[in-house]
């Protein structure tokens, strides 16, 4: 209100009052202005005693030219996309968020994280409810209220994984850090849905003392806070002698028996279980534990240090027993010494033997190759003889120890050389594996070295060993073998792939044939003469529904529609044959001024099959008491069958009223159109009344 | 040489996922009629082929483009890859190894301390985060180095990154902030 100047005293202090609408000059108290528009909220009281407000808030940064009249709660009137979805958002945010029993602030504060989301585009390419959800479980977070991210996918019916994502990546857009959930937040709001009466609050109290502990054993890091809970409650409520048996507690908690067992289990190894209920509520125990799963990891871990000593402990006996194996042998050779000699001779045959085998079955023809074979050779053979000596050396000293036979170290000495040989005959496998192994890197080596991207996809057939891989193809016989069965498997697929490919092929001869893209065929237009007509067609396509009486609708037009549709019938008639059967198959013809009651008669598409189209019929299921001006006689002959599977025989005269027949393409929906239409056929005997 | 002292940090490397080019088309029925160790998936249009020597599952696609995974080292999976490849030039298809590339390097590593995830999770607030209703580890993602480390309460953990040196790396990278938030040594019962 701009202060003006007094006419009559020519004061400037003028005093606006709002309530009256008014402007009165305080100098010489002459009214300035009357009925001053004001743009304070008026109430005004409605039927019931309601008050409402006259007048809307328009936003401030909404579009300027937006005019809402009337009830103002048009939503595509002319707004923006953004405004509409910033709109459509927080009307989804109020709905969800009185489902969680939400409060104003928090309603308000998620829809804040909502508009920022919305400008930075991250409702691209994700669902409006996940995003939601996100955003009111993020507020949930900041402000602590006891809402589990379960509920919201409860409520929505979505996977929590998913609202999980979302949350997640929301958080991490909008740099918000909510803070981690406490447990014990959830404590008084399950308690109360267990139901303990009077003393919910000191079971709450009780069943928090336990989840504290519960922390400061490590028991809650990584696990979820709904399950900690649920133990504790359940203990709690023992304490305090009420009987809640698991199951009460796992449907108000959400989490499995298994779980809550298990944690029941873990609680029970701290040394707070072995407390008594008054030692527990008076005193806290200092020590703290390990977390269940470090102490088990820990366990595991002895476990396998303990497996390991034994294996140790085992390989030293083996050791020890070859030792005594290979003196036995020395003595056995020591007594036969011209087999010795032999047997010298063998060994020296043997060895380069090996050798042979062994170069024969590496990879061809490179001098590389038979250098690295040898050079491997030698240093297997160095390796061995280390070890041989190594446990000939133990064998020395365990024999000293244990045997009290002299041992000669000097017979010892002597045979380790030819004893090599034999030993690498026996130990034979692993040189050649340890050798492949070393092959094997050192090829991959040198390729890497030699400038390894393949020039334009060359095939590097270094070290594949071809017949390795020709195990992996398999052979004629057998690739019939298994076509066969392929071919009994995948039949189904095979034949729909068949048929669907001579479907594309007959159209595209025909000069018919369509893209895969659906198109959304636009609705057609109703050519209709009058009103009634226009209703009728309009419930011929629409499907109908259950909840509306027809009879009165029918009713409605009827009396005027039916002299105007009997002319019009024939050439309608055509017309929405072709219509029906391009649009779905249907073979069934349309009698126009019976189609109003045909469609009254249950949820689906009623159809009357008239004899000229031979195309295939399905046996009617359904039956329909409408009369038929036209045709009856063909119609009645389809009626003998379908007595049989009218539900409501007693209603309609089966003789008069010809069935209207279906073609369903599933069959489920069969039982609810037909109960659809017992409630139907129940209600009006009018049926039979018509014409 | 992992910041600890005294022992080393054993990085175990459990799975390697490599993709390569055939660079020509295959009939995946050939090869599923004629293969051992195939899966056809006409549905989802690939054919499953494992092998057995470095153990790998490969998935192959008619366009030639294959992936290879469950080596257990980089050079095992480029082994693996041109062994199947060759089992496909056997089986009489002309093909081209090329733009092989090792996508993803999954690694195990475990600290011989736990961690107290929680607080884990306040000292590095954006770049960790942590929801025990979803999932009971937290996730730390270095964006230099591309990669994801997941810390359990145990003290394991998670590595994946594209490729050997940079899971090392983040393991580095992450040792001395779990070693400031490692849970006290208590008394056990």
């Amino acid at each position: 209100m701009t202060s003006r100047v007094c006419r009559t005293c020519g004061g400037s202090d003028i005093d606006v009052d709002q309530a009256r609408g008014s402007a009165v000059c305080t100098g010489c108290g002459s009214v300035l202005e009357d009925n001053i528009i004001v743009s304070e909220v008026q109430f005004v009281e409605g039927s019931g005693g309601v008050s409402s407000t006259v007048g809307q808030f328009v936003s401030a940064d909404g579009p300027v030219k937006a005019p809402i009249l009337g009830s103002g709660f048009h939503i595509s009137v002319g707004k923006e996309s953004r405004a509409q979805t910033l709109q459509s958002g927080k009307r989804q945010i109020q709905q969800l968020g009185s489902q969680l029993q939400l409060n104003q602030h928090c309603l308000d504060t998620a829809f804040n994280f909502f508009k920022l989301v919305v400008s930075k585009h991250l409702t691209r390419g994700r669902k409006m409810e996940h995003v939601i959800a996100a955003c009111l479980y993020l507020v949930c977070r900041t402000e602590g209220t006891p809402h589990m991210l379960l509920d919201l996918s409860d409520l929505l019916q979505v996977n929590v994984y998913i609202l999980g994502k979302t949350f997640l990546l929301l958080a991490r857009e909008l740099c918000i850090n909510a803070p981690a959930i406490d447990p014990c937040l959830y404590i008084p709001r399950f308690a109360h849905m267990l139901e303990f009466g009077m003393k919910t609050h000191e079971v709450s109290m009780t069943a928090l003392r336990l989840v504290q502990r519960m922390k400061r054993d490590w028991m809650h890091t990584g696990r979820r806070p709904s399950g900690l809970c649920g133990a504790a409650l359940l203990v709690a409520a023992r304490m305090h002698k009420f009987r809640r048996s698991v199951k009460d507690v796992i449907s108000v908690v959400k989490v499995c028996q298994t779980t809550l067992r298990k944690r029941l289990t873990e609680f029970e190894d701290t040394p707070t279980s072995q407390l008594t209920i008054d030692e527990f509520m008076k005193v806290d125990l200092e020590q703290e534990c390990d977390p269940p799963s470090f102490t088990a990891g820990q366990h595991k871990a002895k476990m396998q240090q303990l497996e390991q000593e034994l294996a140790r402990k085992l390989d030293e006996v083996e050791g020890e027993i070859s030792c005594f194996k290979d003196e036995i042998e020395t003595e056995l050779e020591k007594s036969r010494p011209k087999l010795r000699g032999v047997y010298a001779a063998y060994t020296k045959e043997i060895a380069p033997e090996e050798e042979e085998v062994l170069s024969s079955t590496s990879d061809p023809e490179e001098t590389e190759e038979t250098e690295m074979q040898a050079t491997t050779q030698h240093l297997t053979q160095d390796f061995l003889c280390q070890v041989i000596q190594e446990e000939e050396g133990q064998g020395k000293t365990a024999d000293e120890g244990f045997c009290d036979q002299e041992t000669e170290p000097e017979t010892l000495g002597t045979t380790t050389r030819p004893q090599v040989t034999p030993l690498s005959v026996i130990l034979g496998k692993l040189p050649s594996a340890a050798r492949l192994g070393l092959q094997e890197s050192f090829h991959t080596f040198a390729g890497s070295e030699t400038g390894e991207v393949p020039q334009s996809g060359e095939l590097d057939l270094k070290d594949i060993d071809d017949q390795e891989i020709e195990k992996y193809i398999l052979n004629e016989k057998e690739v019939e073998v298994k076509t066969e069965l392929w071919m009994k498997q995948n039949a189904e697929y095979l034949k729909e792939q068949k048929e669907k490919e001579e479907r594309i092929n007959k159209e595209k001869e025909q000069g018919t044939y369509k893209e895969k893209k659906k198109k959304y065929k636009k609705r057609e237009q109703i050519e209709a003469s009058t009103a009634g007509e226009a209703i009728e067609k309009m419930l011929e396509k629409k499907k109908i529904s259950s909840k509306i009486n027809y009879d009165v609708l029918r009713d409605l037009n009827g009396v005027t529609g039916s002299p105007s549709t009997t002319t019009s019938d024939p050439p309608e008639g055509n017309a929405t044959r072709k219509r029906l059967s391009r649009r779905r198959r249907k073979t069934s013809e349309v009698n126009p001024d019976l189609s109003v009651n045909a469609t009254i008669m249950g949820k689906r598409f009623r159809r009357l099959i008239s004899s000229t189209p031979k195309k295939k019929k399905t046996p009617p299921q359904v039956e329909t008491a409408v009369t038929m001006a036209t045709k009856p006689t063909t119609t009645e002959a389809a009626a003998a069958p379908t007595p049989d599977a009218i539900p409501d025989t007693g209603s309609t005269p089966p003789a008069a009223p010809p069935p209207a027949e279906e073609e369903e393409e599933e069959e489920e929906l069969e039982e609810e159109c037909v109960s659809a239409l017992q409630l139907v056929g129940d209600y009006g005997c009018e049926e039979e009344e018509v014409f | 040489m992992d910041s600890s002292g005294d022992e080393a940090l054993d990085i175990i490397i459990t799975n390697v996922v490599a993709t390569f080019r055939t660079r020509c088309h295959l009939n995946l029925r050939t090869i599923a009629l004629e293969g051992t160790n195939v899966i056809y998936k006409p549905e989802d249009g690939k054919v499953l082929m494992k092998l057995r020597k470095p153990k790998i599952t490969a998935s192959i696609w008619s366009s030639g483009k294959i992936i290879c995974t469950g080596a257990t080292s980089e050079d095992e999976a480029k082994l693996g890859a041109r062994r199947l490849a060759r089992c496909l030039q056997k089986l009489g298809f002309k093909v081209n190894f090329s733009a092989f590339k090792v996508v993803n390097v999954l690694a195990v590593c475990s600290m011989p301390f736990a961690v107290h995830l929680i607080d884990f999770t306040k000292n590095n607030r954006p770049i960790a985060s942590y929801e025990p209703e979803l999932h009971p580890a937290a996730m730390y993602r270095i964006k230099t180095l591309k990669a994801t480390v997941q810390v359990f309460s145990t003290g394991s953990l998670t590595v994946t990154g594209p490729n050997v040196q940079n899971v090392a790396a983040a393991v580095e990278h992450i040792y001395p902030l779990l070693f400031e938030c490692q849970k006290p040594k208590p008394l056990c019962k």
